[in-house]
């Protein structure tokens, strides 16, 4: 084992925190011996030609979210941050997760069913009805509706954290429309062509045959399963911050990239308007939230869906992948459920965990937390990405007093979670490496059979000290590999 | 037209696409997983001389496998990308082929658009100065898109500024009989043990790699999953990438385009219209024989039986056109 002697990590505190590469010892972790050797002996000079190579690749091939502001007329397209450091996941902490993700998503799923036909959870008292009736992202629509092969997410993003003893802990179950597949595949084809020699010798799980398996369960969805579906890929367009991944996913999967505008409706079945005509639509990969798939059924001013969508998916004459009404699942008052879900449906103990949270809508939790704001985290149980939330060691009393006004208000929309010593990996800044907290955002598939895709988007809170990840609020991303033995 | 233009032409057609097509190919397998990673945790499938591993296979692939044995004692990474880059020995390397090309383009120059002398010299001259590719240094991913850059710009400037005469066809000919037998080779190159095929996700895993590193190396993949989705198997692939009539690399769409060319060729002269006609026949032959070819045998085939059959007539193909065009009675390479 080789120490943390060279002069990129001499400043490196690694006791805090529980470090990926690191042990408490600063002796370098073993799955990590051969990117330490290959980083620590690198010099200043060549890492900087690394990275001005990484940006010119990132231009060229326009991998850019879009960020907007209310305070500015045109809105910024930025490269999203890439560091160059991989993360890695040996093996056997890799089978343990990838057994707790099946198993999480098979019983989210088997949630998800039950709320919209018989609600036995409901009735048996283990999940409230409050928690159901009272969930913006519950849809009435999709009551008593069969869903092909009774899969409602294909596609689930589910983030995980460890805390300083390098525990693995759930921090939120993304059910509607996941993104961060392009980023995960993007920055595994830079990595092959920053780093080939690394990327050669270190025996990293491929993570291609994984498209293979998104595109297989999409089809598998095929209304009365027709061999060959016409699939498409439904965009809110050009403009959408994540349009970068929609392009990125139709091209790699071969499916067609459209917009509600390019689709029409007709006697209970959707047409895609193209020059040859008329073709029906057998399947829909939707990156559009529920609320604007269908003005008809929904929202009725969107411009972005398609009228007449959710008479068709009624009617069996298309599916819609991730199924609407998914959000109901993957809500942050229903999270807490989920362990209870697992135990409830497969009768298993859970293998993942969740962070410990307080649900506010109960009074002695929402006293205790209401007490402990300061050391606690606060999330709205209605906004996801990093908008509404309160990190309580890292606010201001005027911060806390106004959150803590919002939430005996409105006590059902927040919840509270323990702040969780986020683990931390070494990012490249500026030639030095640097500690930095990492989340991991695993993405599981579901078709005729449930894989997860190795290894996942490892995300990076970029700023000193703190513990946002997500691309809207300056976080970046790393490639993550898992090491075959 | 003098002959020896006309095999200039020809010649310079066939180095531009094999320097092309060296490119692709070194490009993917470089960045492709060794499969001796995978025989070291899977022995059972990768037993016996076939673990000689994708290094082996690109030097299959690009034709010469006794020649380099006859200067290398192994296949290893920086041997097998010396040799089919920058070896001057070796007749096949990029730089012996766009020097060739260049060398042709230049007993022509009075003949040709200025812009393709400057694009096949600036393309010698810039591969020259590499000398010695450090891919420590350099990422061979750059290097090699660089490449098919160039191979790009010389395809541009013949197509937006070349007369459609004889000249043009001739250099369409070699372009296109050489790509025919360069995906053939591709194919020759599949892995046994992909080819083999079996069940079960964990072969699957195994071979998903390697199969999708052969569509990209023909930049492949877009279009086959337009047309087989998530069908990537072995069978899928050998018959997108013989009989597609839309993919421009198949060999079907090569040797078709090639017959186009073959007959825009115009002559005078009596004796070589008889010979003309004659080589039509035979490019004739060969498309029905691809047009006869059952699903079922190219399933079948195992042995790349078909494949290499197909490659062989090619290669004749290529020999009857030097005897009709050129008189010399042999191929140059």
């Amino acid at each position: 084992m080789s120490m943390a002697a060279h002069s990129q990590f001499s400043s490196y505190d690694s006791t805090s925190f529980y470090d990926e590469m690191f042990d408490r010892e600063r002796s370098v972790r073993p799955h990590y011996e051969g990117v330490h050797r290959l980083f620590s002996r690198m010099k200043p000079y060549e890492l900087a030609a690394k990275h001005a190579t990484l940006q010119q690749r990132m231009l060229e091939e326009g991998i850019t979210f879009t960020l907007y502001a209310q305070n500015q007329s045109e809105p910024l397209e930025r490269t999203i941050p890439f560091d160059y450091i991989p993360r890695i996941i040996p093996r056997h902490e890799w089978e343990s997760i990838e057994r707790g993700m099946k198993q999480r998503v098979k019983a989210l799923n088997a949630f998800i069913r039950d709320i919209y036909h018989e609600g036995r959870i409901i009735k048996d008292g283990v999940v409230p009805r409050q928690m159901i009736i009272g969930n913006k992202y519950f849809r009435p629509e999709m009551a008593g509706l069969h869903v092909p092969q009774d899969v409602y997410m294909t596609a689930s993003g589910i983030d995980l954290i460890r805390d300083e003893k390098g525990r693995y802990y759930v921090l939120e179950d993304n059910l509607r429309t996941p993104s961060g597949f392009s980023y995960l595949y993007k920055g595994r084809s830079l990595m092959s062509e920053l780093f080939p020699d690394l990327y050669l010798t270190s025996r990293v799980a491929d993570i291609e045959r994984s498209l293979n398996v998104f595109l297989s369960s999409l089809r598998s969805l095929a209304p009365s399963g027709k061999r060959d579906p016409f699939i498409v890929l439904l965009t809110p367009g050009a403009y959408n911050s994540a349009y970068y991944e929609h392009t990125f996913l139709a091209q790699q999967m071969g499916i067609h990239l459209v917009e509600g505008r390019d689709l029409v409706y007709k006697d209970h079945k959707i047409y895609l308007r193209d020059l040859r005509g008329l073709r029906q639509v057998d399947v829909i990969y939707r990156r559009l939230d529920d609320e604007f798939l269908d003005p008809l059924a929904f929202q009725p001013d969107s411009l972005l869906g398609v009228p007449g969508l959710m008479n068709a998916y009624r009617a069996g004459n298309v599916a819609i992948a991730n199924a609407p009404g998914t959000g109901v699942a993957d809500d942050k008052a229903v999270y807490a459920y989920v362990p209870d879900m697992i135990r409830y449906y497969l009768a298993e103990e859970p293998i993942l965990h969740n962070v410990p949270t307080y649900i506010l809508a109960r009074k002695e939790e929402r006293e205790y937390a209401l007490e402990h704001l300061e050391q606690l985290v606060v999330k709205e149980t209605s906004l996801s990405g990093g908008y509404g939330m309160l990190i309580g060691p890292a606010a201001t009393g005027k911060e806390i007093a106004a959150f803590a006004d919002a939430i005996r208000r409105d006590p059902g929309r927040y919840i509270a979670q323990t702040t969780m010593k986020l683990s931390r990996s070494p990012v490249m800044l500026d030639g030095v490496m640097t500690p930095r907290h990492v989340d991991l955002r695993a993405f599981v598939l579901t078709g005729s059979e449930t894989h997860v895709i190795p290894g996942g988007l490892t995300r990076v809170a970029l700023t000193e000290g703190s513990l946002v990840v997500n691309s809207s609020q300056g976080g970046g991303v790393k490639d993550t590999w898992v090491l075959n033995r | 037209m003098l002959n020896r233009n006309a095999e200039a032409l020809f010649w310079i057609g066939r180095y531009m696409e094999r320097a092309e097509n060296h490119a692709r190919l070194i490009n993917v397998h470089y960045h492709l997983q060794s499969e001796d990673v995978n025989a070291a945790t899977q022995p059972e499938l990768y037993s016996g001389s076939d673990a000689l591993c994708k290094w082996g296979r690109i030097v299959d692939a690009l034709g010469s496998r006794t020649a380099y044995e006859s200067q290398y004692a192994s296949y290893n990474e920086s041997d097998v990308v010396h040799y089919v880059t920058l070896d001057r020995d070796n007749p096949n390397s990029l730089v012996v082929c766009v020097n060739h090309a260049r060398g042709n383009v230049r007993t022509l120059r009075e003949k040709l658009p200025s812009e393709l002398w400057d694009v096949t010299n600036g393309f010698y001259l810039w591969l020259r100065e590499k000398g010695h590719i450090d891919f420590s240094r350099e990422s061979a991913h750059q290097f090699f898109g660089r490449i098919k850059e160039w191979t790009a710009l010389f395809q541009g400037v013949c197509q937006s500024v070349m007369p459609r005469e004889n000249e043009w066809h001739f250099i369409e000919c070699g372009r296109y009989l050489e790509r025919t037998e360069n995906t053939l080779r591709i194919m020759q190159s599949i892995s046994p043990r992909s080819a083999a095929g079996g069940s079960g996700v964990e072969e699957a895993e195994l071979v998903y790699p390697y199969l999708q590193a052969v569509l990209k190396s023909v930049s492949g993949y877009q279009a086959f999953r337009r047309y087989y989705a998530d069908g990537v198997s072995h069978d899928a692939i050998v018959e997108f990438l013989i009989l597609s009539t839309v993919f421009p690399r198949s060999v079907h769409y090569a040797l078709h385009t090639m017959d186009e060319h073959l007959r825009g060729i115009e002559l005078l002269d009596k004796g070589l219209r008889t010979a003309h006609d004659r080589i039509i026949r035979h490019a004739g032959k060969l498309k029905a024989e691809l047009a006869c070819l059952e699903l079922d045998e190219l399933s079948h085939d195992r042995e790349r039986g078909v494949s290499k059959n197909l490659l062989q007539s090619t290669q004749q193909l290529g020999i009857a056109f030097a005897q009709t065009f050129f008189r010399m009675g042999e191929v140059s390479a």
